[in-house]
């Protein structure tokens, strides 16, 4: 027999995908680190990067582009692998890290900083968004939860209601707030990287790796997932183990992403499709793909929100809504939204 | 010989009412039990509780000396395997690798499969006709297709005990046939016990050990094809007026309705 020109998932073998994936990423970043009003000429771009530096071009580049580069990936990495285990908790295609309410929860964590404790941009900014979105996450689950386990079904009614009744805390906290005190909490809302400091990298990189690494070592119970609760639990999965492992690790990866860079959007949303269109549906090779093609994008989007005004930068979370809203609606045109 | 699985009156029901009352069946070794009954009977709900998803509200389940919810998920699913009515995959997964997943009670958490799993996914595939759709995926094969290959799961699990839910609803009669003729060589070769819960009579009758006759949650009849399948029998559960003869090529038990219409019988 001929060795098959695909993988065991009926697509592309999966090597040359990754190669190719991980150039993509590699090409999107440094062209992020060599974007912006100080021109860094190559030699010097390479010498900062091995030697590191005292110059100018230096300090831009390993203080502020770089950083802004890396967080990008763990940002767009972690939306993205999150969006893939969200779709598969609750076996829609449609779901995204923000779908359960993680969003408003940190929204209003953000603003709480914002308003009650100090103005501009605060360290405890992203604690408080962080604890915001854990928060609303345990109380879609509970709220969610009952004798039998957790359904699909009620954990999205209870995310819609969650998100909705946060979304009346927000409108009241911008409504009441006195004038000037949460400019800066507006921008985070709609999605930012600006906040890409080394420190901040530092911060979110312990939570996004052990994220991903969870959500990857729950793989092969992801692809259980699939098949429905009632089958995966007669084929020797502990569906509500996995279930509420998955449940966890997703919601905080979320949260600390948006407590980092605000509310991002789409990325959770159709990089998942993306990865699935060139590696399959088996997680094992999803998220990782999801991961790196997660942070392409949005490194990518980054440089465009930096470019593409000359009177200043966009919110990164316009640029992905603009690339994500009619890619989403195509998705749902081609197969009335069936993946 | 002991059962591998067997039900003591088992009662349940999903709200207050009762849907099955004092059931009691044992599947045996190298015997094909056949379940019938009309629709709401409670045969999906009866494969639930012996696959441990349900419990029982009265009654006692035991698999091989256990009760099904008491044995590590993994465990339970190497002794018995079960062809249900599960919603589709809304996900674009190709044919083979939904049937490796039936591999997964006999693998490491993490799913590295060995040529033994690849072996028993290709005889799988194999013996359902389905080797040349393995790379298609599941959206884009048929509904028969798609039957074909949860039951090339079920196979590839491997388990002892397989208890399967009406899985040639959709299937031709070719492969209707193909489907007991399957069933028939694993109950052979590897002494399986098979629960077949199914609305096809005279195909029952003629590969079934013993048929099981559901009606209204409670056990109505049981014992060999032509013990159960009597005209009196099926009246009384289906409220069907039939004739019961025998097939001339064949000998087993034939069921034809009688035209006309049926009779109320609640
Ligand atoms: N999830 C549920 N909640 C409440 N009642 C249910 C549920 N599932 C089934 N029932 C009821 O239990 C009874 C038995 O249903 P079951 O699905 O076991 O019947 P069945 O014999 O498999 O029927 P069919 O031949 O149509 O598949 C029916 O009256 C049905 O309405
Ligand atoms: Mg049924």
């Amino acid at each position: 027999m001929t060795p098959r020109a695909r993988s065991e998932d009926g697509r592309l073998r999966p090597g040359p995908v990754f190669v190719l994936l991980g150039f993509a990423l590699a090409a999107s970043m440094a062209l992020s680190a060599s974007t912006g009003p100080v021109a860094i000429p190559p030699r010097e771009f390479l010498d900062a990067l091995l030697h590191g530096g005292a110059g100018t071009p230096a300090r831009v580049l390993l203080s502020l582009r770089l950083p802004r580069a890396f967080l990008g990936l763990l940002v767009g990495g972690a939306l993205a692998t999150s969006g893939v285990a969200f779709q598969a908790l609750l076996r829609n295609p449609l779901a995204d890290p923000y779908i359960l309410g993680v969003s408003g929860g940190a929204a209003v964590g953000a603003l709480t900083v914002a308003l009650f404790l100090s103005a501009g941009a605060s360290p405890l900014l992203p604690l408080c968004a962080f604890f915001g979105a854990a928060l609303s996450a345990l109380a879609v689950f509970l709220l969610a939860r009952r004798k039998s386990g957790v359904s699909p079904e009620r954990l999205i009614l209870m995310g819609v209601v969650v998100g909705a009744f946060l979304n009346a805390v927000i409108m009241l906290m911008v409504t009441l707030s006195p004038p000037g005190r949460i400019p800066g909490a507006l921008y985070w809302l709609m999605g930012d990287l600006g906040l890409g400091t080394p420190r901040r990298v530092a911060v979110l990189l312990p939570y996004v790796a052990a994220g991903v690494v969870l959500l990857f070592l729950l793989s092969r119970g992801l692809d259980l997932l699939l098949l429905g609760e009632q089958a995966a639990f007669q084929t020797g999965l502990s569906v509500e183990r996995v279930k509420t492992a998955t449940y966890l690790t997703a919601s905080l990866l979320a949260g600390s992403v948006v407590a980092v860079s605000g509310l991002i959007g789409f990325v959770g949303l159709i990089v998942p499709h993306g990865a699935r269109a060139l590696v399959g549906s088996g997680h094992r090779r999803l998220l990782p793909a999801a991961f790196l093609l997660g942070g392409a994008f949005l490194v990518l989007s980054d440089v465009i929100a930096r470019t593409a005004s000359p009177s200043g930068e966009l919110p990164v979370g316009a640029v992905t809504a603009l690339a994500g809203a009619p890619f989403f609606l195509y998705l749902l045109r081609r197969n009335g939204g069936k993946s | 010989m002991n059962p591998l699985l067997s039900a003591r009156k088992v009662s349940f029901g999903y709200g207050a009412g009762d849907v099955l009352r004092d059931v009691s069946i044992d599947l045996h070794p190298g015997e094909v039990t056949i379940l019938l009954g009309p629709n709401g009977s409670g045969k999906s709900t009866l494969i639930r509780i012996l696959s441990g998803v349900l419990p029982s509200r009265a009654g006692e389940v035991l698999l091989c000396g256990r009760p099904p919810r008491g044995y590590p998920r993994r465990e339970m699913a190497r002794l018995l395997s079960v062809v249900g009515q599960d919603p589709p995959v809304d996900f674009p997964m190709t044919v083979e690798s939904f049937v490796a997943l039936g591999r997964f009670p006999h693998q490491g958490f993490f799913g590295e499969t060995t040529p033994e799993d690849r072996e028993r996914v290709r005889q799988a595939l194999a013996e359902t006709d389905l080797y040349g759709l393995r790379d298609r995926t599941l959206s884009t094969i048929s509904a028969g297709e798609r039957q074909r290959a949860t039951v090339a799961r079920a196979i590839a699990q491997g388990a002892r005990v397989m208890l399967l839910d009406e899985p040639t609803a959709f299937l031709d009669i070719r492969h209707r046939v193909a489907f007991y003729e399957i069933v028939t060589r694993m109950k052979e070769a590897c002494g399986i016990a098979a629960l077949v819960a199914s609305h096809d009579l005279s195909l029952c009758a003629e590969y079934g050990e013993r048929i099981i006759l559901l009606a209204e949650g409670t056990v109505a009849s049981q014992g060999t094809p032509v013990e159960v399948l009597t005209p009196g029998n099926v009246q009384a559960a289906y409220g069907l007026a039939v004739s019961c003869d025998r097939n001339p090529a064949t000998g087993a038990i034939r069921v034809t309705p009688l035209r006309g219409m049926p009779a109320k019988n609640r």
